[in-house]
C-alpha cells in the first residue's frame, strides 16, 4: 500500500528524525567502507583510497543532505526547525521581541476592535427575517422643518392597500404605560403596534407564547400585552406560566400573549424616536388606523417588500402612492404629501457610517505604521546579523532556506503579536462598549467572533509576510567578502540607513495624518461643548410620572397634584427652583408637533411646523431659559383663563416679522387633532431652544400651559445647589406621601440627556485621539530607532571629531539635525496627506473648517516635540563617547 | 541538458527495481549491477542512488534491512516487495509504451 506507507513514512520523518539520520549515517559510511575496499584490493593505498572514494561519492555530507531532501514530510520539518530557530532567536533578543509584539498587538489589536464594530454596524444584517425587504417610509416635510416625519393612520392603510410590490406594512409607535399589582407600581416602555409588525413585517417569534394575532383585534376580544424578556425576567421572575395570566396594565386587565426572545432587539433608524429598550408592547387601536385625521402623524412605517423587489422600485411605487394621495384628498392642500423610502439597515446607520469609515481608516494608518515600525526593527536586527548571515551563507546554507527563516520569523513575531492583538482587541472593544452613545445600540451586538478572528488572521498573516520582506533585501544582497571583511556593520549600513529613514519619514507622515485628524474631531468637541442651547442643565435633577386617567380624570384634580408636587419639593432644604416639562431635551421620545398658524383662515396645508412643548410655572426660570419680552406662566393660567402660549424668538420672527409678538393670536395643535385649532395669545417670547439637536437650530417652538392643557405624563425638574443625583430618595418619599400608587421613573440628572447628545462626538472624539496618541507613540519609537541606530553607525565619526576637538553641544546638534531632517520631511508629506483626509472628515467637523489653523498647529507641534525628544536621546549619548573608546573599539 | 536529466531521474526507479527483481542487494551492488547491465552507459552517483532508494522505500516499494554480506560486513540490503513487484510491472508497461511513441516520432519521415 504505498499511500499507506508513505503516510508512514512522512510521520517517521517528523517523530524519529534521530533514528533515521543514524540509520542513514550507517548506510552511506558502510558504502564508503566497501568502497574503499574495492580500490584497495585494486592495490591503492588505504588512506589514498579513502581521499578519493568520498571525492567520487561528491561528499558524504552532500549525499545525505540530498537524501534528506527526499524524504516525504521533510517541508515540514525544516518548517518546525525554522519556527524553532526563530523562536529561540526571539527570546535571546527580548527587548526587540517585546517592542515589536506591543507594537504589532496595539495595530492588530486596534483593527480587531474596530472591525468587530464595523461588522456589527455596517455589514451584519439587521436580525430579522430577510432584513434585506425591509423598508422604513418617511414623511418628508422639510418645508415645515422636518425632512423625516411619521405617517398617519389613513396613509398607512394607503399603502397597504394600494401597493402591489410589498407582502405586508405594519408600524410603530412608543408610549409610555403604568403596570401595577404584583409589586411596586412602574411606567413601562411600551411600544404600540400592528397587528402584523412582528409576524409579517419583522418576522420575528415569541420565545414563549406567540406574538399578535387578527383575532386580538376583535372588540370583544381580551386587552393583550407582549412582554420583552428582561421584564419577564425581572417582574415575573422567568416563569412561563405567566403567559395567557392577566396584568392589570394602566388599571386595565391585559392578558399576555408572549414573552420576545432574549436576544430581540428593536433596530430602528435614531431619529424614529422608537427607543430600542422598550419594555412591553400592546396592540394599537385597530379602528383608530382607518379614522383619524390625515395630519395626525405619528406611526412609525415599516415594509416589507415582496421577494426580487429593489429599494429603487419599491421607492418609485411609493412615490407613485404619494402623489395619488395628494391629488385625492383636499387635506394635503396645495402641498401634497411626500414619502420617502429607504432601506431598514441602511437608515439606522446612516448618520454613523462616515464616522466608522474614518475611524476604519485611521485604524488602517495605525497598523500601517505599526508595520512600518516592525519593519524597521527586523531591518535593524538584520543589520546586526550581516555578518552572521555571511558565515552562514559561506558554510554552505542555501540562500533559499535564509530567506525562509526571514518569512518564518517574520510570521511567528506575526502570530504573536496577533495573539497579543487579539486580546487588545477585546480589551478595546469592552472600553467601546463602555463609552458606546446610547444612539448606537447596534454597537452592543458588536462580538469578536470567527469572522472578525478570521479578518484579524489574514490581516496579521499578510502583514507579517510584508514585514518580514524588508530584512530580505538584506540577505540577498550579502555580500559574502565584503560582509566577512569589514565587520558587516559598517558595510550595509547606508542601505540600511536609508531604508529605515525612509520608513521613519513615512511613519510622522502618517502619524501627522491621524493627529490632524484627532486634533480636528477634539476641536469639534470643544465647539459642541461651548454650544448655548438657551438652557442650563447642571445640578438638575429630573423625573417622570404619569397620572392614571381613571384617578386624575378632572383638570381640578391633575392641576391640583402638579402644584401640590412642586410646592412640596420647593419646600426641600436646598432646592432653588421646580418646574415640569412634557419633553425634556434629547429624551429620544416620540417628538410631539404640528402646523401653527398666525391668522384665522390662513391656509393650514402650507403652514409652517412647529415642536410644542407643554411647561409648567416655574419651568423657564429653573432652567434659566431667556424671556426676550412678555412674560411667563403663572399658576393663574389654567382652564378658566383665556388659552396662552408662549413662543420662541425664530416663530416670533418668522410669523410676525417686525413687530411685537405678545398679544399676537396662535393657532396650533396640542390636542394631536390633526389640525391647528386651539387658539391660545402669545404672553412671551423665548430664546430658541435647542431641545433636539445641540447643533442647529431646528423648527419653531410653541410653549403650553401645562395647567390650561394638562398634558401626561410630565418631566419634573427640581434645580438644587447640591448634589441632584441625592435628591432622588427624596423625590420618590413625596411622590409616595402625594400617591402611594404612583412610579417615579427616569429618574437623572438633566446633565445626562445633553451629555447624550453629545455622546456619538464624544465616542468619536475619545477614539480619534485614542489613536492619535498610539501613533504618537508609535512614531516616537521609530524615529528614536533609527536615530540611536545612526549614532551607533557613526560612533567611529563622532569619536574622531570629538578627538580633533569639536564640542559635545556640536556633536549633539549633528544628531538632533539629522533627525530634524527626517521629522521636517515627514511633516510636510503628512500636513499634504491630512490636508485631503481632512476634507473627507468634513460632515463630521462644527464649528470649525477642514482647515482649521489651530488643529494643525497642535498636530505639528505635538509630532515635533516628540521627533526633538525621541532625537535628543540618542544624541545625548552620541555626545558621552569617550573618544580613545570609540576609536579603539571599532 | 535539463531534459535529459528529467527522463534519467523516472528511469532511475523503474533501474532500481528491476536490479532487485532477482534478488535483494545493498547501494554499491545496485550501482554495480546497473553500470553492468547498460553495459557502463549509466553510472549511478551514491548522490542520486541513496534519495531514489529512499523515495521506494518510503512509498513501501522496497524494504531495506540490515544483513551481513559474503565478507561479514553489516551492509543495509533492498529487496523488492509486493507493492514494488506490481510498481515494476506497471512501469516496465509505461516505459514500453514511452519508448514505442517516442520511437514513432523519431522515425517519422
Amino acid at each position: 500500500m504505498p499511500l499507506l506507507s508513505g503516510l508512514a513514512s512522512f510521520w517517521r520523518t517528523l517523530l524519529h528524525r534521530t533514528r533515521l539520520d543514524a540509520d542513514l549515517d550507517d548506510e552511506l559510511r558502510a558504502y564508503v567502507d566497501l568502497l574503499v575496499e574495492r580500490k584497495v584490493r585494486a592495490g591503492a593505498d588505504p588512506a589514498e583510497a579513502r581521499r578519493t572514494a568520498l571525492a567520487d561519492m561528491g561528499g558524504l555530507v552532500q549525499v545525505r543532505d540530498q537524501v534528506r531532501g527526499v524524504r516525504l514530510g521533510v517541508g515540514v520539518e525544516t518548517t518546525l526547525h525554522d519556527v524553532r530557530y526563530a523562536w529561540r532567536g526571539l527570546r535571546r533578543s527580548p527587548g526587540f521581541t517585546t517592542v515589536t509584539i506591543l507594537t504589532l498587538a496595539l495595530g492588530i489589536g486596534a483593527n480587531t476592535a474596530i472591525f468587530s464594530v464595523v461588522r456589527a454596524m455596517l455589514l451584519a444584517p439587521l436580525p430579522y427575517r430577510d432584513s434585506s425587504r425591509l423598508v422604513f417610509v418617511w414623511s418628508d416635510m422639510t418645508m415645515a422643518g422636518y425632512p423625516r416625519a411619521p405617517l398617519s393612520a389613513p396613509e398607512l392603510k394607503d399603502l397597504r392597500d394600494r401597493s402591489t410590490l410589498f407582502t405586508s406594512f405594519g408600524s410603530i409607535w412608543a408610549t409610555t404605560a403604568a403596570l401595577t399589582g404584583d409589586g411596586d407600581p412602574e411606567q413601562l416602555r411600551v411600544g404600540l403596534v400592528s397587528t402584523n409588525f412582528f409576524s409579517a413585517v419583522l418576522g420575528v417569534d415569541a420565545a414563549f407564547g406567540r406574538t399578535f394575532a387578527v383575532d386580538d383585534e376583535s372588540q370583544t376580544a381580551p386587552r393583550t400585552i407582549l412582554l420583552g424578556w428582561p421584564l419577564w425576567q425581572r417582574r415575573f421572575g422567568g416563569d412561563p406560566a405567566v403567559v395567557g395570566r392577566a396584568i392589570q396594565v394602566n388599571g386595565q386587565p391585559a392578558t399576555v400573549v408572549g414573552v420576545m426572545p432574549a436576544d430581540f432587539r428593536l433596530l430602528m433608524p435614531p431619529d424614529a424616536a422608537v427607543p430600542d429598550d422598550l419594555q412591553a408592547w400592546v396592540l394599537l387601536n385597530p379602528q383608530a388606523i382607518i379614522r383619524g385625521p390625515r395630519g395626525q402623524q405619528y406611526l412609525r412605517v415599516v415594509g416589507r417588500m415582496k421577494p426580487g423587489v429593489t429599494v429603487e422600485q419599491a421607492r418609485e411605487e411609493i412615490d407613485g402612492i404619494a402623489a395619488a394621495i395628494s391629488s385625492q384628498f383636499t387635506e394635503y392642500g396645495a402641498k401634497g404629501r411626500v414619502f420617502t423610502t429607504v432601506g431598514l439597515q441602511a437608515d439606522g446607520v446612516r448618520h454613523i457610517r462616515p464616522v466608522l469609515l474614518a475611524l476604519f481608516g485611521g485604524v488602517a494608518i495605525l497598523l500601517l505604521i505599526a508595520c512600518v515600525n516592525v519593519a524597521a526593527l527586523l531591518v535593524a536586527r538584520a543589520a546586526s546579523r550581516t555578518r552572521d548571515t555571511a558565515v552562514r551563507l559561506s558554510l554552505g546554507a542555501g540562500r533559499g532556506r535564509l530567506i525562509r527563516q526571514c518569512i518564518v520569523e517574520g510570521v511567528v513575531l506575526a502570530t504573536l503579536g496577533t495573539a497579543a492583538g487579539v486580546l487588545v482587541g477585546r480589551l478595546g472593544l469592552q472600553a467601546l462598549l463602555a463609552l458606546r452613545p446610547d444612539s448606537l445600540s447596534r454597537l452592543g451586538t458588536a462580538r469578536i467572533d470567527r469572522a472578525v478572528l478570521a479578518f484579524t488572521a489574514g490581516t496579521a498573516v499578510l502583514w507579517g509576510l510584508l514585514c518580514s520582506l524588508a530584512p530580505l533585501v538584506e540577505v540577498v544582497r550579502t555580500n559574502l567578502v565584503g560582509a566577512m571583511q569589514q565587520g558587516g556593520r559598517r558595510a550595509a549600513g547606508v542601505l540600511h540607513y536609508r531604508m529605515r529613514a525612509g520608513l521613519v519619514v513615512f511613519q510622522i507622515a502618517l502619524s501627522v495624518v491621524l493627529l490632524v485628524g484627532a486634533a480636528l474631531m477634539v476641536r469639534t468637541f470643544l465647539q459642541i461643548q461651548s454650544v448655548d442651547p438657551g438652557f442650563r442643565s447642571d445640578r438638575m435633577l429630573t423625573f417622570r410620572i404619569a397620572l392614571p386617567g381613571n384617578r386624575y380624570a378632572s383638570a381640578d384634580t391633575f392641576n391640583a397634584f402638579g402644584r401640590q408636587l412642586q410646592a412640596e419639593l420647593a419646600a426641600v432644604t436646598g432646592v432653588i427652583g421646580v418646574g415640569s416639562v412634557s419633553h425634556l431635551p434629547y429624551d429620544n421620545l416620540p417628538n410631539w408637533g404640528g402646523p401653527y398658524v398666525a391668522s384665522p383662515g390662513a391656509d393650514e396645508s402650507t403652514a409652517v411646523f412647529s415642536d410644542h412643548r407643554a411647561v409648567s410655572p416655574g419651568f423657564f426660570e429653573t432652567v434659566g431659559a431667556r424671556l426676550v419680552d412678555g412674560r411667563s406662566f403663572t399658576e393663574d393660567d389654567d382652564p378658566r383663563r383665556e388659552a396662552v402660549a408662549i413662543v420662541d424668538d425664530q416663530l416670533a420672527r418668522r410669523a410676525w416679522p417686525g413687530e411685537r409678538a405678545v398679544g399676537k393670536r396662535i393657532a396650533a395643535d396640542p390636542r394631536s387633532t390633526g389640525h391647528p385649532v386651539h387658539w391660545a395669545t402669545v404672553v412671551g417670547v423665548v430664546r430658541h431652544m435647542r431641545h433636539r439637536s445641540l447643533l442647529e437650530n431646528l423648527t419653531d417652538q410653541v410653549y403650553f400651559a401645562e395647567r390650561q392643557i394638562q398634558r401626561n405624563p410630565m418631566a419634573y425638574v427640581v434645580k438644587t445647589t447640591g448634589d441632584p443625583a441625592a435628591l432622588a430618595a427624596t423625590v420618590r418619599q413625596i411622590v409616595a406621601k402625594l400617591d402611594p400608587q404612583l412610579p417615579v421613573y427616569d429618574i437623572r440628572p438633566l446633565d445626562e440627556y445633553v451629555t447624550s447628545a453629545r455622546a456619538a462626538q464624544r465616542f468619536a472624539t475619545i477614539l480619534a485621539a485614542a489613536f492619535a496618541i498610539v501613533a504618537l507613540l508609535l512614531a516616537a519609537v521609530g524615529v528614536y530607532g533609527v536615530i540611536a541606530y545612526a549614532v551607533t553607525r557613526r560612533r567611529y565619526e563622532f569619536g574622531v571629531r570629538l578627538a580633533l576637538g569639536a564640542r559635545r553641544w556640536q556633536v549633539t546638534a549633528l544628531v538632533v539635525r539629522e533627525g530634524g531632517w527626517l521629522a521636517a520631511l515627514g511633516l510636510v508629506i503628512g500636513l499634504v496627506g491630512a490636508g485631503i483626509a481632512a476634507r473627507l472628515l468634513q460632515s463630521q467637523l462644527f464649528g470649525i473648517t477642514p482647515r482649521d489653523a489651530p488643529s494643525y498647529a497642535a498636530a505639528i507641534l505635538a509630532i515635533a516635540a516628540t521627533a526633538f525628544v525621541a532625537c535628543w536621546l540618542p544624541a545625548r549619548r552620541a555626545a558621552a563617547i569617550a573618544p580613545i573608546e570609540a576609536l579603539r573599539t571599532d | 541538458m535539463p531534459p535529459r536529466t528529467e527522463l534519467l531521474k523516472g528511469t532511475l526507479d523503474l533501474l532500481i527495481l528491476k536490479t532487485l527483481e532477482t534478488g535483494a542487494r545493498h547501494g554499491l551492488l545496485i550501482a554495480d549491477r546497473i553500470e553492468q547491465l547498460t553495459r557502463g552507459t549509466f553510472s549511478v552517483k551514491p548522490g542520486s542512488l541513496f534519495p531514489a532508494l529512499h523515495r521506494l522505500e518510503q512509498w513501501g516499494f522496497v524494504a531495506g534491512t540490515w544483513t551481513s554480506n559474503d565478507e561479514g560486513r553489516r551492509v543495509k540490503s533492498y529487496a523488492l516487495t509486493a507493492a514494488g513487484r506490481r510498481q515494476l510491472a506497471s512501469e516496465k508497461r509505461q516505459w514500453a509504451r514511452i519508448t514505442v511513441a517516442v520511437n514513432l516520432v523519431l522515425d517519422e519521415g
